[in-house]
């Protein structure tokens, strides 16, 4: 196998894009929020100022290993698992890592950062963090099975576990797998919105309940590190869905556009929406969602 | 005038029938739906339980202490409500200061040792029964009960917290900073707090 | 204190951006110790937005910049707010919210309330009033971003360097010292 050299600059470069675009993402998901709640709200770049500002804190706090260790496998796996998305269609310099069952080894590897976050969180020893962390890995196991039906039905009906493939069956707009694979677009996007942590899915995080669940013990530099991992797998997780549903992006412009369109549908669910509590969350995930995947899955075996 | 006997005809009637049982009990009506009485210390446990069996007053609203000092009393008030009646009841009882013990009414109202708790904290008066009597809402406290009369809080104050700066002596010096900025002579009221 | 380190020129580019974004980021714990909590939630919604000013409430201390002190102390509640801003990462400030932290306010001849905050914690910023209102708070919030890209909201350098003091009179007046030396 030969080894392009260009892919080593873009290893480096796709998670810079990525923080950039997550933190412009998350500074814009709250200005949008202010004018929802008719306040002005701060800049786009209040995000990159809180970052900055993080990493510049002098930080004291120990309580063992795994708290050092968590948010360091949170970047990990969110580095991990956006170099194995095609980014861009076609691209040799945005490729990445991808090959033959990519798709079945992203299905994993999304996990590890939020596992490694539970580790680092039970470490602290903060119930409201071990409260967040279970609330957490519960609401998972909910949208984990409508999500990982709808990829499935996507895989056998591409005939394909790889991501360039599979971008490569939805040449054209109205090839797109929205339009193929209707019901399990619509599994794989309920199941999105969980997978964002917007309302009403945001039970592990309530801040004023829970004093904002896992993170709750860590500050400075460890929650720079976690906000710079959240905003790369926000990214992450944009890509690979408008890469699996949406026909993924033959140039950065397209990205741009689709994945912001994305984000704001988990945005504006989000902000109209109360909380689900965590077992109703479930309750949700396993009953609608799931019916449809399975539904999708019997449609694309049935057809063969 | 006519009207008003027949607003507080149940009060008066209900006034009455407490009068015949406790012969030494004051009873008085203060206005609609709210009675007084006024026992002697060693009937309280005994009337609270024919009040609340016999009378259905079953919610206790509050327990609340008077310090009266010049005649050397503690006076406990029990406020009750009777939903049945929808009427108020406010039961009182002296008991000396120099000897501040009392008996429980948990057996009666099991939330009453929560206000004994506060009462025996705030005012130093043991109710015996109640062995809950630690630490409540004052903590690591070693002087006297605070909320007796005969314990200067200014003093303690002055004695054990910091100020930063006389407060008369602070409104001083905005008063002259402001004169000297507007350049107008001090008024008369205000000379006689002046630091010259 | 040199003055030069407070001079523009003199500092190194990374400071410049350290503390313009420690000035636009103020990440606040408010205690609720007292009545001031009240004014928090108008300060932070739609009708005077603080988020304007990169201000937003925290949770937890270890995350938060600021304390927010809202009201009077007890020495019971000064304990814990002690715990609280020792949990807190440098640099952190306080601002003193309500005439209570200044000299005891209304509660000055208390038994059970410290009347100068002072004393027990370095205060940044007094915000007086009782209440004050959104605006003061909101000015308050100016002027301590002021004092951070000018160099003199060291309150934290202050305590670090004279530990000793303030501990000696936090032991004054909370009797029961039962809390570690070390608070991480």
């Amino acid at each position: 196998m030969s080894f392009d050299w260009i892919k080593l600059l873009g290893f480096i470069v796709t998670p810079l894009i990525a923080s950039a675009v997550g933190f412009t993402y998350m500074g814009l998901s709250r200005k949008i929020t202010a004018r929802v709640q008719n306040r002005i709200g701060p800049g786009i770049s209040q995000s990159f100022i809180d970052v900055v500002k993080l990493y510049s804190k002098k930080t004291a706090i120990n309580h063992g290993l795994m708290q050092h260790m968590g948010p360091v496998f949170a970047i990990t796996a969110s580095i991990t698992t956006l170099l194995f998305l095609p980014v861009i269609k076609d691209s040799i310099f945005f490729a990445n890592f991808s090959f033959r069952g990519d798709l079945i080894f992203l299905i994993y590897i999304m996990v590890f950062g939020q596992l490694g976050m539970a580790l680092g969180a039970g470490q602290t020893g903060n119930p409201n963090s071990a409260i967040g962390v279970s609330r957490g890995l519960s609401q998972m196991v909910g949208f984990k099975v409508p999500y990982v039906m709808a990829l499935v039905a996507i895989m056998i009906h591409a005939k394909s576990t790889n991501l360039q493939e599979i971008i490569a069956v939805q040449d054209g707009f109205r090839n797109w797998m929205v339009f193929q694979m209707p019901l399990a677009s619509l599994a794989g996007l309920l199941a999105y919105l969980g997978y964002m942590g917007y309302a009403p899915f945001d039970v592990p995080f309530a801040p004023a309940e829970l004093a904002s669940g896992p993170p709750s013990e860590f500050g400075g530099k460890y929650l720079a590190l976690m906000m710079t991992s959240r905003s790369i797998f926000t990214f992450a997780k944009l890509v690979l869905f408008v890469d699996v549903f949406f026909g993924g992006a033959s140039n950065f412009i397209e990205l741009l556009i689709k994945t912001f369109l994305l984000y704001l549908f988990a945005l504006f669910v989000g902000l109209v929406n109360p909380r689900f509590r965590t077992e109703q969350s479930i309750q949700f995930w396993w009953k609608w969602p799931t019916a449809i995947g399975a539904l999708a899955l019997l449609l694309v075996a049935w057809k063969g | 005038m006519n009207d008003i006997k027949q607003e507080l005809l149940a009060e008066q009637t209900f006034a009455d029938q407490i009068q015949k049982t406790f012969k030494t009990a004051g009873v008085r009506v203060i206005r609609k739906r709210r009675i007084e009485v006024v026992m002697r210390a060693d009937l309280i446990p005994p009337y609270l339980t024919h009040a609340k069996n016999q009378h259905n007053f079953e919610h206790l609203s509050h327990i609340s202490c008077v310090d009266w000092l010049e005649e050397g009393h503690f006076e406990l008030v029990y406020i009750l409500w009777s939903y049945t009646m929808e009427m108020q009841l406010i039961v009182k009882c002296r008991i000396p200061r120099h000897t501040p013990q009392f008996t429980s009414i948990q057996n009666i109202w099991e939330h009453a040792g929560t206000y004994e708790r506060e009462i025996h904290e705030m005012y130093g008066i043991t109710f015996a029964g109640n062995d809950n009597l630690g630490d409540f809402l004052l903590e690591d406290w070693e002087g006297p009960p605070p909320m007796r009369r005969d314990f200067d809080t200014v003093k303690y104050s002055e004695e054990n917290f910091k100020d930063r700066m006389d407060a008369r002596q602070d409104a001083q010096n905005v008063r002259e900073t402001i004169t000297k900025r507007s350049g107008e002579d001090m008024p008369d009221f205000a000379k006689p707090y002046s630091l010259r | 204190m040199n003055p030069n380190i407070n001079d523009k020129d003199s500092r190194k580019i990374v400071d410049i951006i350290q503390s313009y974004a420690q000035k636009h980021s103020l990440w606040v714990l408010a205690y609720g110790t007292g009545c001031g909590a009240i004014e928090i939630p108008p300060t932070m919604t739609s009708r005077y937005d603080a988020e304007r000013f990169g201000i937003t409430g925290r949770p937890t201390p270890r995350m938060a910049d600021v304390l927010l002190i809202t009201g009077y102390l007890a020495t019971k509640t000064l304990k814990r707010v002690i715990r609280s801003y020792e949990q807190m990462q440098s640099p952190k400030y306080v601002i003193g919210f309500g005439s209570c932290t200044i000299n005891g306010g209304m509660y000055w001849d208390s038994y059970n309330t410290i009347k100068s905050l002072d004393h027990y914690l370095p205060v940044d910023v007094y915000i007086n009033g009782c209440m004050p209102r959104p605006e003061a708070v909101i000015s308050g919030f100016v002027k301590l971003q002021e004092m951070i890209s000018n160099g003199t909201a060291n309150g934290w350098e202050k305590y670090r360097d004279n530990l000793d003091l303030y501990r000696s009179q936090q032991k004054e007046v909370i009797k029961n010292w039962q809390m570690p030396d070390y608070n991480w």
